[in-house]
């Protein structure tokens, strides 16, 4: 019991640390899902739609990425930049390291989910006078997205995870903050499940997120 | 003019040539640049007590990092003149040489294949692993520990070297291997162990912490040299921050080093004999 106020007081000590730590992690997170699904997006679309030449290439660039562990790709996104010139600090380096690698993940998404639908609606789309677009945005679109949006969640969730491997690089996240602490204190169980807790309370909100936007895009019944 | 002395003047004066060349495309020196941009980017990380870690209030601390004051006030008159970059033990090396950082000072042992990659200053601690006792335990120090051979148990944090590293100076001890600092300190404290084997500076760091609880069994061993890096092939910026610790330790900034010194490791230095310089003793 004094073990567990002691904690609680160490806690209180650590709260602003700790909740600039998380609102690293979340900010980091959330940039990179947004930037990274944007970019999957036209990742999925070069590579059900793009010309033979445009797919192989993006293809490349999914297989190196997806084949490459997040951790090569931080530690890549922050030593090239400086070498190439452009110098990105830590957070922009994470940033575009698990953009990069959320879109890579997006793509393959978007591309399993177009080519799910099956090729008799883009005939029957065509067949009552929809150009291409038309037919894109009002019916395999919204079929696909319905596809993609459990496993997109899964994404996403992957990416706060993925997060704590920017510590690496020096980004004050969660984590790196978690760590901090405990070379104070010395009470490194107590904190490190503190700061699952709360990796925990991220994820399931990202989940829940996803459910009510899967309930919203439902077909009604 | 004979032949052989002609040739000498040729060679002499090539060898100024060629020599000023790379002199003159490094007139701008690392610390021109330090200069000119007004603050000092210092790598370090933000996880190891008592070298570099966070204060409550959240503030970067330690010995390392007054190691970077003591440059930042050579250079500017004002220690807290510092830019940092946070980084993980396994950065140190590439920052420096990708000039993310102008100067890393973080328990960086000396070894020859690291000299080969970065160039390091001269060395500011000297890192060796102690054994740490309870005040007014079983074993008073370590003849104590020594002369009770197998009956003594050490805690130590988990190593592929751990068991070698205790037998050095405790030949017949029992090793137990534990997998965090605290883990091991807990060992001693529960009587687990018997006496605490890690480095002597975290030792002293947890002494410090808890006054009067704990001892050191006076003997160290595992010695290894701590250094601050910076990037090979600018000798005027080596020179500089050489210059800055050694008056650190041995003149003007002995106050600040000393000060620094019995912040972190708790003991009192004394300050460098007046007279006869104490390099060449």
């Amino acid at each position: 019991m004094m073990d567990f106020f002691a904690f609680l007081e160490q806690l209180w000590i650590a709260r602003f640390v700790i909740l600039n730590g998380l609102s690293v992690t979340v900010s980091i997170s959330l940039l990179a899902i947004v930037f990274g699904s944007i970019a999957g997006v036209f990742v999925g679309l070069v590579l059900t739609y793009g010309s033979l030449p445009l797919r192989f290439v993006v293809r490349g660039y999914i297989d190196i990425v997806r084949g490459t562990p997040v951790l090569v790709l931080v530690l890549a996104s922050y030593y090239v930049s400086s070498a190439v010139g452009f110098d990105l600090g830590p957070f922009a380096a994470g940033v575009l390291a698990l953009a990069i690698f959320c879109s890579s993940h997006v793509g393959e998404i978007v591309r399993g989910g177009l080519q799910a639908i099956p090729i008799g609606q883009t005939e029957a789309a065509k067949a009552i006078g929809l150009t291409f677009s038309q037919t894109f945005a009002n019916v395999l679109w919204p079929q696909a997205l319905r596809q993609f949006l459990p496993t997109w969640v899964n994404t996403a969730a992957e990416m706060v995870k993925a997060s704590t491997l920017l510590s690496v690089i020096g980004v004050a996240e969660l984590l790196l903050r978690t760590q901090e602490i405990i070379s104070r204190n010395f009470m490194s169980l107590q904190f490190y499940f503190f700061a699952g807790l709360l990796y925990f309370v991220v994820n399931f909100a990202i989940e829940r997120f996803g459910k009510y936007v899967e309930r919203k895009t439902a077909v009604p019944t | 003019m004979t032949n052989s002395f002609r040739t000498g003047v040729l060679i002499l004066a090539a060898a100024t040539f060629l020599s000023a060349v790379p002199a003159m495309s490094q007139q701008t020196s690392k610390l021109d640049e330090v200069l000119a941009r007004g603050h000092l980017i210092l790598g370090t990380g933000s996880t190891n007590a008592p070298w570099h870690f966070k204060s409550a209030d959240d503030k970067l601390q330690g010995f390392d990092v007054d190691m970077g004051r003591i440059v930042a006030k050579a250079l500017f008159g004002d220690p807290d003149k510092i830019e940092y970059v946070n980084q993980s033990s396994d950065a140190r090396i590439p920052n420096i040489t990708t000039d993310k950082v102008d100067l890393t000072c973080q328990f960086m042992t000396v070894t020859g294949e690291r000299a080969q990659q970065v160039a390091f200053t001269i060395p500011y601690y000297r890192e060796g692993v102690g054994l740490m006792l309870k005040e007014g335990g079983q074993y008073a120090d370590y003849e104590a520990l020594k002369a009770a051979g197998s009956s003594v148990t050490i805690s130590v944090l988990q190593n592929v070297y751990a068991e070698t590293m205790v037998h050095a100076a405790l030949p017949e001890a029992n090793v137990d291997q534990y997998d965090s600092v605290d883990l091991i300190y807990q060992a001693l404290e529960s009587g687990r162990a018997d006496a605490a084997a890690t480095d002597q500076s975290s030792l002293a760091w947890y002494m410090t912490q808890n006054p009067g609880r704990y001892k050191d069994a006076g003997y160290g061993w595992n010695p290894q040299t701590y250094a601050c890096g910076v990037k090979r092939g600018d000798q005027d910026w080596l020179n500089f921050v050489n210059t800055a610790l050694h008056e650190a330790m041995t003149g003007v900034e002995f106050d600040f080093y000393a000060t620094s010194y019995k912040t972190w490791f708790g003991k009192e230095l004394a300050p460098p004999q007046i007279g006869f310089p104490v390099e060449y003793k």
